[in-house]
């Protein structure tokens, strides 16, 4: 355990050694704020930066420990979140200048779980203007970049988030993907994270993109802190409807529980298609520590995925300016090109096919459920490459921009459409030092399966430990 | 289905409440003609009975390894 610099120790690490009275709240609190100080200039990872209100609510945590006091498991460690989950008296940006002094007032069900449990904010992290795009570019407040490589992309629209916990300035942060925002980034930034089933965490007071597709999840360095967080999060909420009522697992016991003897499917098709060097060579290295843990690994043959990638896109961009319209109308100056010409698309969709496109979801689900028969849980590459460069991917709203995205999200987008949960793991580096992920699809509500899979892949591997180095 | 033309966009926006000049109508069909290709083959062969809230059924149904 790493006492000189607390900000590197993990999540669960971290929220151990606060309530053992081993490191303080202040302590890991000054650690995260004087890496951030560091990084801060390099990465753009950070939207906002609360020193002086962390630390002092950081001493608070310690004191009421002092006395006996304890809010919860988190009690005292200091997060930090994708600028888009409502926390009452603060400004929300939403990663856009039409929100630049907006100020929340209400707090999202999932903030307020995790601040129920103790956390204390550290400030807000940088995202991709309202959530729409996938490289973590933003024409407002700047292009995040990746800590491994600053040249290169973090992945969005959990663009901070991604890079804000790969270079452990934060011991996690929420994130959200509605086409590929959590998974992206952590594939990308070399970092763990975990795409929620629609349903699982309650959605009141985060920013709406896409309503039938939109979820919460963790960005953390490992799978264990990503189980914590979704356990705290996850349940019924009167504020969404649309949250499950079923009890919420122990998703900690699951990282905990043997993968020996579970199966994993590999795609015969369409995820194995177009890789470059890199991806394909982590894949098949993925597949044989799998196959060391007791992990039986076969072959899948999903329904087709294209069209899955493509109801998506429809999906997505007809709910998107749906939601904008107004803004859209009465401000179009105040969006970011590629954004404003993302929510046109949307005008371009007629309501037969958009309802044709939501009636198709229970039946491809179902097609896709019977396809995984014997199954426990399918692996995938996250996106066919590691992270592109900022300046290859700074197309703007050219002719050919949307081409772009559709090819860096085409293997998270049809998982958005089923609505299932996926974990993004890290899973190697390219020759340049680029991470490299890999997704674990479960079942719908079956999280645990996946954190059991994932677990099991960290225990005997070490790439989730790697931390870039400031140049 | 076929992907709508830039005058179809045009209309179609206009109707939404959006009014776009050609070159945006030519760029949204550019950008959502992919799409509508992939989605082609599904397009007018569901079942009656389906609706979106389907989908919710299929989800809550107990999982079968």
């Amino acid at each position: 355990m790493s006492v000189t610099e607390p900000a590197l120790l993990s999540l669960t690490e971290i929220s151990d050694a606060i309530a053992q009275k081993k490191i303080s709240s202040r302590e890991a609190t000054e650690s995260c704020l004087d890496r951030t100080a560091k990084w801060q200039p390099s990465l753009n990872a950070f939207m906002s930066i609360e020193a002086d209100a962390a630390l002092a609510a950081a001493d608070v945590a310690d004191a009421a420990l002092a006395r006996g006091q304890s809010k919860g498991v988190l009690h005292g460690v200091p997060l930090a979140h994708k600028d888009m989950y409502y926390d009452e008296g603060h400004v929300v940006t939403c990663g856009s200048h039409i929100r630049r002094d907006w100020v929340a007032t209400t707090t999202s069900t999932a903030l307020q779980r995790l601040k129920d449990a103790g956390t204390v904010r550290l400030g807000s992290l940088q995202m991709v203007e309202f959530a729409y795009g996938p490289t973590g570019h933003n024409a407002h407040y700047g292009a995040v970049h990746n800590p491994w490589h600053v040249d290169h992309v973090t992945g969005g629209s959990s663009s901070g988030s991604g890079s804000a916990v790969a270079a452990r300035l934060t011991f996690a942060a929420l994130g959200s993907d509605t086409g590929g925002s959590i998974r992206l980034p952590a594939h990308f930034c070399g970092v763990t994270g975990l795409k929620t089933t629609v349903g699982l965490i309650s959605r009141a007071g985060a920013m709406p993109l896409s309503q039938s597709l939109d979820t919460v999840g963790p960005l953390a360095r490992t799978v264990e802190d990503c189980a914590l967080l979704t356990g705290l999060m996850a349940g019924a909420d009167p504020l969404d409807p649309t949250t499950s009522t079923r009890a919420v697992p122990d998703y900690m016991a699951a990282t905990r529980a043997s993968a020996k003897g579970m199966t994993v499917g590999i795609p015969k098709a369409f995820y194995v298609e177009d890789l470059d060097d890199g991806t394909a060579q982590a894949l098949q290295d993925t597949i044989a520590t799998l196959k060391r843990e007791g992990i039986h690994v076969v072959e899948v043959d999903l329904p087709d995925q294209r069209q899955l990638s493509a109801a998506c896109q429809l999906l997505v961009v007809t709910e998107a300016a749906a939601i904008h319209k107004r803004w859209m109308v009465e401000r179009p100056q105040d969006y970011g090109p590629q954004i404003l010409a993302r929510l046109q698309n949307g005008f371009g969709i007629s309501g037969v096919t958009y309802l044709e496109i939501m009636r198709w979801r229970g039946p491809a689900l179902a097609a896709h459920l019977a396809a995984i028969t014997g199954v426990d849980a399918v692996l995938a590459p996250v996106s066919p490459a590691a992270a592109p460069t900022i300046l290859e991917t700074d197309v703007g709203n050219s002719l050919d921009a949307e081409a772009m995205i559709q090819r860096v999200t085409r293997f998270t987008r049809p998982i958005n459409y089923l609505g299932l949960p996926a974990l993004s793991i890290p899973t190697g580096f390219t020759a340049s030092k680029l991470p490299i992920g890999m997704q674990l699809i479960g079942r719908p509500f079956d999280e645990a399966t996946v954190l059991t899979i994932g677990a099991a892949f960290q225990r005997a591997t070490d790439f989730h430990t790697q931390c870039p180095e400031l140049a | 289905m076929t992907a709508p033309t830039p005058n179809q966009i045009k209309t179609i926006a206009e109707l939404g409440g959006l009014a776009i000049a050609d070159d945006v109508a030519a760029r949204i069909a550019h950008a959502v003609g992919p799409a509508y290709e992939g989605f082609k083959t599904i397009a007018g062969t569901l079942p009656m009975d389906i609706e979106p809230a389907t989908f919710l059924v299929v989800q809550n149904t107990k999982a079968v390894k």
